[in-house]
């Protein structure tokens, strides 16, 4: 007899009526107690009758196999094989557009809910979080290294082709269309707009600070490597800018 | 249909059957969880909901904190909010938070609000210390936390308010005016969590003291969290004051931003003269005030399928979304000549998904533009100098053609005048030097105020 395919369940959770699943009981509640941790847990979990407003309101639950009603049950119940199985595709199907949180008779914010899952499958370096978060690495090393989401440079034909045959409707270089922009601060290309030193550097602190650095050292770690070489040059700027300041007040 | 319902898992449990209601009947047992978020179904959380404002204030008084306060030199205009607070929004001194989506991808935006600000004769800084508020890539990708958001937070908040010192003026003079809707809300979420949490406080004071961002040891908290959609609808009485085109005939439809009505939504303008005050009040108020018609649709409540991460990565829903649940309904059910928004992502969710209709056979072609933009153009302000509309995917000509406006002379003039650009003499709305109000490139100038 052949052997079964294993479900995804199986794959990641382990066969929930096996007495031995592949996924240690101390990770699952360690899981949980992350996401509970958090000081806004329970600020947006105040109990749940499944009414279904959330999944009704909801646009991912449109085209996936996501229900904003699902991910509170699973976490009101204390469901942790549930909650872990959450963490391996659906917490990423949702929209953060919060309708479910504005209607939620009980005042629950199943969005607010689903960001607590999606840092928690980083902090335990899963295997969804780090493939979901692929494609995006464009954008997080834009993010992190200059404080803009978005560059005009990163908006092209062949990254966004499905934008139409023109990025801009005038032709002309990325450089001089942006130059007849009749706001100096927008006259750049690589940022969304020109970005103080000092203001970089004052991000820096704040990632390395709070913790953002070892989370995307923890999910992507090339990436980290490329941004800590930005910010380590950007610093020595910052420090020569700050000495020349020094030797002509002098 | 119904036989076959046995064939399949439901979860519901052997002794569960359909009920084989009619269409009618399945539409009044389930308009209880109809998906409007008007005004009305928001009321009955009322008792739940507390005002962070007392916290504030008592945690001024305490000594905790200090409150950038609305001033009467920042002209506030006081407007009601979903249960019928007052907020101030000022209207004068205003210190631009920019939206990193807007200014990347559709810079006639931010544009637009500075042009009308100059026509207005108020007061404002653009500059370049500011970071975006990160919260889109914490949305999409979960890189981020509280702390971190709440700390990008205060640093650009109290930038606000020390900028004028850098051309000579006090602390406080500038008010921040956010542009973005994610901001916006993201930013009101992690005021409240600031407030309730003396922990979250505490730690986010070490990182400001670290950068030289407290206020005599202290954090600084703005009194209001100002987007720049209130500031139009409370000035839209004074932009229709110099209006130079007629609206009447123009069909607009409203796309209300999920990030600036959903979150903290009772921070959020309910104004009775506006849809009897039923539905948030921005935007449309300005359209009206205007006197274009503006027309219902059955999904104006939807999200426009942007989701922060998928528009980037996985496309596929925010096209599909974009159009079918927002664009299309919008063209067959109201007929309508513009769509209008006001935010970053949803402007560009609209705009730039429609393209790529026509290659599922599902063409649709509406022009979307922000409230800021369409202001802008019917007061007389350049479609490409100004408006900035050659970066818009979608067939803003269209509705200059209804607005009698010559675009294609109007792109000739912007085509020559990019010439002029190339040689270095581009036209600015405000002095380039005040743009850079510390470190490399500095150059202290007498404050205009």
């Amino acid at each position: 007899m052949s052997q079964a395919t294993p479900t995804r369940v199986q794959r990641h959770a382990g066969d929930p009526v096996s007495e031995a699943p592949p996924v240690p009981r101390t990770k699952l509640e360690q899981i949980f107690a992350d996401i509970q941790s958090d000081m806004r847990y329970d600020h947006e979990l105040n109990g749940c009758l499944n009414c279904g407003i959330c999944t009704a309101t909801c646009p991912a639950a449109h085209y996936y196999d996501f229900s904003p009603r699902e991910i509170v049950q699973l976490l009101w119940t204390e469901n942790l094989e549930g909650i872990y199985d959450a963490m391996q595709e659906k917490i990423w199907a949702c929209a953060q557009c919060y309708t479910c949180a504005a209607r939620c008779p009980f005042g629950n914010s199943p969005g607010g809910l689903v960001m607590l899952m999606r840092e928690t499958a980083i902090k335990h370096n899963m295997e969804s979080a780090r493939n979901v978060l692929r494609p995006f690495s464009r954008v997080m090393l834009k993010l992190i290294s200059t404080g803009n989401q978005l560059a005009p440079d990163m908006i092209n034909k062949d990254h966004f082709a499905d934008w139409g045959p023109n990025i801009s409707k005038v032709d002309a270089p990325l450089k001089i269309l942006r130059k007849a922009i009749p706001m100096p601060t927008l006259n750049t290309t690589a940022t969304a707009w020109e970005v103080n030193l000092k203001t970089s550097v004052e991000l820096y602190t704040i990632w390395e600070m709070t913790g953002v650095l070892d989370q995307l050292e923890t999910i992507d770690e090339n990436l980290f490597d490329v941004i800590t070489d930005i910010m380590d040059e950007k610093r020595e700027d910052w420090q020569e800018f700050l000495d020349e300041q020094e030797e002509s007040d002098d | 249909m119904t036989e076959k319902c046995g064939e399949r898992f439901t979860g519901h449990g052997s002794e569960w059957v359909p009920a084989t209601l009619s269409p009618e009947e399945a539409r009044t047992a389930t308009q209880w969880v109809e998906q409007k978020i008007d005004r009305r179904s928001m009321l009955t959380q009322k008792d739940r909901v507390e005002d962070v404002r007392d916290i504030m204030w008592q945690l001024e008084r305490d000594g905790e904190i200090v409150v950038h306060r609305v001033r009467d030199e920042h002209e506030p205009v006081i407007a009601k909010t979903l249960y019928g607070w007052e907020k101030k929004i000022p209207t004068k001194r205003l210190w631009h938070h920019k939206s990193c989506g807007q200014c990347g991808n559709i810079p006639g935006y931010p544009a637009s609000l500075l042009w009308l600000m100059n026509r207005l004769e108020v007061e404002y800084l653009d500059e370049t210390d500011q970071t975006s508020c990160t919260a889109w890539n914490y949305h999409g990708s979960g890189i981020g936390n509280l702390e971190s958001l709440a700390a990008v937070f205060l640093r650009n908040f109290h930038q606000a308010y020390v900028s004028a010192k850098a051309h000579g003026g006090d602390p406080g003079h500038f008010y921040p005016l956010v542009h973005c809707g994610t901001s916006f809300g993201n930013y009101k979420e992690v005021r409240a969590y600031l407030l309730h949490s003396a922990k979250l406080r505490e730690k986010v004071k070490k990182i400001l003291a670290k950068l030289g961002r407290l206020v005599d040891g202290k954090i600084l908290i703005p009194e209001e969290v100002v987007h720049y959609s209130e500031w139009v609808h409370v000035m839209r009485e004074r932009i229709r004051n110099l209006q130079e085109i007629d609206v009447s005939h123009i069909r607009a439809t409203i796309h209300p931003a999920c990030h600036v009505y959903k979150m903290v939504p009772q921070d959020v303008i309910y104004d009775d003269t506006v849809l009897d005050g039923n539905r948030v009040a921005v935007s449309t108020g300005l359209l009206e005030t205007l006197g274009a018609k503006v027309i219902d649709y059955s999904t104006w409540y939807d999200c426009c399928g942007f989701g922060f991460r998928h528009i980037i990565s996985e496309r596929e829903f925010t096209r599909s979304f974009a159009i079918d649940r927002k664009i299309r309904v919008a063209i067959e059910e109201a007929r309508a000549d513009v769509m209008i928004g006001h935010d970053t992502g949803c402007i560009t969710t609209l705009d730039k998904n429609q393209w790529i209709g026509k290659a599922a056979g599902k063409a649709v072609d509406l022009p979307v533009l922000a409230d800021c933009q369409f202001a802008a153009l019917v007061c007389g302000a350049h479609p490409y100098k100004i408006v900035q509309s050659h970066w818009h995917a979608s067939s803003t000509e269209t509705l200059m053609e209804k607005l009698g406006i010559d675009w294609q002379a109007k792109k000739a003039q912007f085509v020559a005048y990019l010439d002029e650009v190339k040689e270095g003499r581009q036209e600015n709305l405000y002095d380039p030097r005040r743009m850079i109000t510390s470190g490399p490139g500095y150059i202290p100038i007498a404050s205009k105020a």
